[in-house]
């Protein structure tokens, strides 16, 4: 690692650590336009030398500190994979979109029903591909974005704090996500995208530990479940909201996501054995958390390369999954909208 | 008018080194010199950019002649101890970095360059007061530039 810029000294450590065990490089790049996240790109997803990690110039201090360590975590899981096995992650197919666009259209369809105010068609074609491609994000980041915070947590005790505030800011822009399209979403998918985050920002106010995490105090939204008595929040003034709905499912997440991380030993030695083990059970948990949302056959493990070129074919794919699902119906309004 | 002209000149440098364009942002830096070596503020600017490109040693002699233009310009002090870091002289950069610090209290990186100096010299109970007081400031910039991007 070259770098010009200052470092504290765990984060120096850790990228030392990382490009010893991975046999790799990394560099440090300060961009004023950056993603407030930062960003990795690295050689096991692109077709790269070193690896290459971009935060927001105005990050100078922990805050440039604790996006190095989280993205350098990250690399560390995928190199682990690709060195001891191989390195998946959720792509997609022209057979998978069809798959996944036709459960939203009949689960759309199912809320549409009870609207006062319908959907205009047109939207609600376009809604089915945007809805899928954001559930593959979600489940391709999710996982891995909690799995990297509880070990970033337990390895840089100097940086908890900073941690704290950033994963607050995570979690608060993450509820947001949808928001201002909460009523033409299917009630299903906005509810699912939300107890995604709430699981993620439950286990880890258990795991900073850090009450202040907790959706009912970080949440406006959620905040009106806190001191909720059970017998209150059954009634149906709370059972028929989104947000309450969000609860329920994000406590069955919960569960899905605490069994297998709470037998983790964050502490452990670092050896590409452990980040591959921790590779594992991110797999194992995105396949579970799919199976919960009834998403199992919407993706498919595939290389990193092939989500890539999934990408690159998304337009040809949702097209044809558009003509399986409406028939000839759909040729003049998709020829229309492009 | 070759003051004025200097600090065109600067700023034209300082939009360049923004973005990363350094060696385009040092010839606007070593015009602005030329014009007008007595601005400490055009010294320090030139320093950014040498310790960004990786030439710390230079960049020490820049922040030298900005503090000795004037004595309590907090910038070139928070920069020569950026400067020494790199050197990995950290008890110099202990030093510059407090007397940047104290200068002025809201320099983030004068904080934290405190902070990684006293990590590095093993005073690790200092060095959490500096990273704190650093995360705080930096917090506060961060909290800031959201609203501007909501606003906006």
């Amino acid at each position: 690692m070259k770098t010009e810029m200052p470092l504290s000294k765990p984060i120096r450590h850790f990228l030392n650590t990382t490009e010893e065990l991975l046999d790799t490089e990394i560099s440090l790049l300060r961009e004023p336009d950056a993603e407030p996240g930062g960003t990795l790109i690295d050689c096991y997803t692109y077709d790269i030398d070193r690896n290459v990690i971009i935060f927001p110039a105005q990050y100078i201090g922990l805050l440039k500190d604790f996006i190095i360590a989280k993205h350098c975590t990250h690399l560390m899981i995928k190199g682990a994979a690709a060195k001891k096995g191989s390195y998946h992650v959720c792509s997609y197919t022209g057979d998978s979109v069809y798959r996944g666009m036709r459960q939203i259209y009949f689960d759309a369809l199912k809320d549409e029903v009870n609207k006062k105010d319908k959907l205009p068609v047109q939207k609600l074609i376009q809604l089915l591909f945007i809805l899928f491609s954001h559930f593959n994000d979600d489940v391709n980041e999710l996982p891995w974005n909690t799995i990297v915070n509880a070990s970033v947590y337990h390895r840089m005790p100097k940086i908890r704090k900073t941690q704290l505030y950033y994963v607050m800011k995570e979690s608060k822009n993450d509820m947001d996500e949808m928001m201002e399209q909460e009523e033409i979403i299917p009630r299903r998918y906005f509810v699912l995208n939300k107890a995604m985050f709430y699981a993620r920002d439950m286990f880890l106010a258990k795991t900073l530990p850090a009450d202040e995490l907790m959706p009912v105090l970080n949440i406006p939204q959620m905040k009106k479940f806190n001191h909720l008595e059970v017998k209150e929040m059954l009634t149906t003034r709370w059972t028929h909201t989104a947000w309450y709905q969000s609860k329920i499912f994000g406590d069955n997440m919960l569960e899905i996501i605490d069994k297998p991380l709470s037998q983790v030993n964050w502490s452990a030695e670092p050896s590409l054995d452990y980040y591959y083990e921790l590779y594992k059970i991110g797999s194992n948990l995105t396949n579970q958390l799919l199976s919960y949302m009834t998403m199992k056959d919407w993706y498919v493990w595939e290389e990193p390369k092939h989500l890539l070129m999934a990408h690159d074919n998304k337009e040809e794919y949702e097209k044809n999954a558009l003509k399986k699902i409406f028939g000839d119906l759909i040729a003049d309004s998709w020829e229309d909208s492009i | 008018m070759t003051v004025k002209e200097s600090v065109e000149l600067l700023r034209k440098g300082l939009s360049y080194a923004r973005r990363t364009k350094y060696k385009e942002a040092l010839v606007y830096y070593n015009k602005a010199l030329t014009l007008d070596p007595k601005n400490p503020e055009a010294w320090y600017l030139r320093a950014s950019v040498l310790i960004d490109t990786g030439k710390s040693k230079e960049a020490l002699v820049d922040c030298e002649k900005a503090i000795a233009l004037d004595q309590n310009y907090a910038p070139a002090w928070s920069k020569k101890g950026l400067a020494f870091y790199n050197l990995e002289q950290f008890k110099e950069g202990l030093f510059a970095s407090t007397r940047a610090a104290s200068l002025n209290g809201n320099d983030v990186s004068a904080w934290y360059i405190k902070g990684v100096c006293l990590d590095e010299l093993g005073r690790s109970d200092e060095a959490q007061e500096a990273y704190g007081k650093s995360l705080e400031l930096e917090i506060i910039l961060d909290i800031k530039s959201e609203k501007k991007k909501v606003g906006r």
